[in-house]
């Protein structure tokens, strides 16, 4: 199955009396890795749940679509996962009950099920720790079950909310790692991030800044248009 | 249906292992049922007996001593003799003198004459802090001197003829532990089942596990069948252990259909399990849940069951206002099919009033779960 892509088109959210984003337009074309940056409060995770349908707009669209035309939002949410900043495993779930338990919320059978388990813990190094509960795994393996938990339905659309928060940095490689041995024909991959670095591994960034979309681009052309040499000084300029 | 019927499964599973897992909820439903049981069962006696009785004999005859033997065997009360005026005194100041009886003199003569013109009396001081209290002893103490006066007046007497032969049905000694034990289970299942299951889901938006479940292609009667069963039959098993508790260690005889009580405790269940759901639905937050929980749970299960207090004395709105409580409801299913052989025909009233709350309660629960994080 093809790829995802989302295009969000003047998209306005109100939270209680806070505008968490404004007059927000950009596209998330199908295939590639996407990053949205800001700091905090910018409105990165809100427009992460607009995009999973967990919230809905006060204004404006959100429309997918395949190479084959639209999707509606019903069989999107089929195609996407998502996995939410907050940790939101089962802490006495072990990994192998979690994907379980995710295997039957997604339907698979169980001939498509035990290899794509098999892949996922040798992927993610975790194959020795199948029965370890989620509370007691560190912060990057806690990551990295998430990733698989969601993994495990083959996204064509996958949603990240600060994946690599709280994670050391060996951790943080491997889940990029991982994250780009996903991504591509099948999967576009859309993540949140505070860290510069990340945000340049990213095909396309789109900048947040106090619920407004400031630009989204590659980051070369990026640093072009802000006239920067270091990534992280466009949130420098005024 | 084969897709719907394997995520609830899955559901109910991973709560089953949580259940399983979180030493509170165990303790919570397996250990407080014989917590409520035990204090219920044992401590709590409505019966009132073996009161303090001081006694000032006055009379000083056959008949004042034969009485005062009445007094005794009836069981009600202990005396305590009172040998001068200012021991009858000293006991009146007391706080904790339940009653004084003072035997005047002539009481034996008029009894065995029961001539009017020189009637002989007693003089009852009940202390009336206590009005409960005070009403019973003095209700006992007239039976037992119309007992008295019957037996000395012998079968001539007018009064005889008049005298209320009563026999007590379902409960003939009027036991309050066949009066509450039998309830016990309106109150276990209104706290457990609604506490459990309003922290089930608010855990789930505290623990932030349920903006990653919503985010899957799982619908909301899906979660709410799914966390419903595990609880559901955790339920039906504190009920069961009230249940044979009730027969064998208090006693307690049931003489109605089991099969109807058992189909009752699952309608109530359900019912009081659905509430516990849209408590959580509605807060989101444990803390909030559980405070709810105990008020939508324990006070109408005290105030406005008829576990106490019966809703005939209470004003006419009130009588009517209780009607929307289950607690109600199963609780007169439950004494009536623990005491009597009565059929569903005569509880039918009350199996709507159950059904109609879990209907009414899970429809609310779907209705009010939302599918997103909106706040």
């Amino acid at each position: 199955m093809p790829a995802l892509g989302v295009r969000v088109e003047n998209v306005t959210k109100q939270l209680g009396h806070t505008t968490a984003l404004c007059q927000v337009s950009t596209v998330f074309e199908p295939g590639l890795v996407h990053g949205i940056v800001g700091p905090n409060g910018a409105g990165k995770t809100t427009l992460m749940r607009v995009l999973t349908g967990l919230l809905h707009p006060t204004q404006g669209r959100v429309e997918y679509y395949d190479q084959a035309g639209p999707v509606s939002p019903a069989q999107a949410k089929y195609a996407e996962g998502y996995f939410p900043q907050e940790p939101s495993l089962y802490p006495d779930l072990s990994c192998r009950e979690h994907l379980e338990f995710f295997r039957d919320l997604y339907d698979l059978n169980q001939a498509d099920y035990e290899p794509r388990m098999q892949e996922l813990f040798e992927a993610t190094g975790m194959s020795a720790f199948t029965e370890r509960p989620a509370g007691k795994l560190s912060g990057g393996m806690y990551k990295k079950l998430g990733l698989m938990c969601v993994l495990l339905n083959r996204p064509r659309l996958l949603l990240l909310d600060e994946p690599t928060v709280g994670v050391d940095p060996v951790s943080r490689q491997e889940l990029w790692d991982l994250v780009y041995g996903f991504a591509g024909q099948n999967t576009t991959v859309v993540l949140t991030t505070s860290y510069m670095d990340e945000a340049q591994r990213c095909a396309k960034v789109h900048v947040l800044d106090g619920g407004h979309l400031k630009a989204a681009a590659s980051p070369q052309e990026l640093m072009r248009r802000f006239n920067v040499t270091q990534f992280a000084d466009i949130f420098l300029k005024p | 249906m084969k897709l719907f019927l394997r995520r609830v499964r899955s559901v109910a599973s991973k709560e089953y292992k949580h259940i399983l897992r979180d030493p509170f909820t165990l303790v919570v439903a397996l250990v407080l049922p014989l917590v409520f049981v035990g204090m219920f069962g044992f401590v709590i006696d409505l019966d009132y007996k073996h009161m303090r009785l001081y006694v000032r004999d006055n009379d000083q005859t056959s008949v004042s001593r034969r009485f005062l033997q009445e007094v005794s065997s009836s069981g009600y009360f202990d005396q305590i003799p009172l040998h001068s005026p200012a021991q009858a005194d000293a006991a009146l100041q007391k706080n904790n003198t339940p009653a004084v009886l003072i035997i005047k003199p002539g009481f034996g003569r008029y009894v065995k004459s029961g001539d009017p013109a020189s009637p002989g009396q007693l003089q009852l001081l009940t202390d009336g802090t206590d009005n409960v209290q005070a009403s019973i002893i003095q209700i006992y103490m007239r039976g037992i001197v119309e007992a008295t006066t019957a037996l000395f007046a012998g079968e001539d007497a007018p009064a005889a003829s008049s005298r209320i032969r009563t026999r007590f049905l379902f409960n003939p000694e009027l036991s309050s532990r066949w009066f509450i034990v039998p309830a016990l289970s309106t109150v276990i299942i209104g706290l457990l089942a609604i506490m459990l299951t309003a922290l089930t889901v608010a855990k789930e938006w505290e623990n932030g596990s349920m903006e990653l479940l919503l985010s899957t292609p799982v619908r909301p009667t899906e979660i709410i069948l799914g966390k419903l069963i595990p609880y559901f039959l955790l339920s039906l098993f504190d009920v069961l252990v009230v249940f044979v508790l009730a027969l064998t260690v208090f006693r307690i005889p049931f003489e109605g259909s089991f099969l109807l009580y058992m189909v009752a405790c699952a309608i109530y269940v359900t019912g009081a399990l659905a509430l516990g759901l849209v408590i959580s639905v509605v807060t989101r937050q444990q803390q909030a849940a559980i405070q709810f929980a105990f008020a939508v749970g324990l006070l109408p299960s005290f105030i406005f069951s008829g576990f106490i207090f019966p809703i005939e004395n209470m004003p006419l709105f009130f009588q009517y206002f209780t009607a929307l409580f289950p607690q109600r409801w199963f609780l007169l299913i439950s004494r009536t099919l623990f005491l009597s052989d009565a059929g569903l025909a005569p509880l039918a009233p009350a199996f709507w009033g159950i059904g109609l709350f879990a209907a009414g309660m899970i429809t609310l629960a779907v209705f009010k779960f939302k599918t997103d994080v909106e706040p």
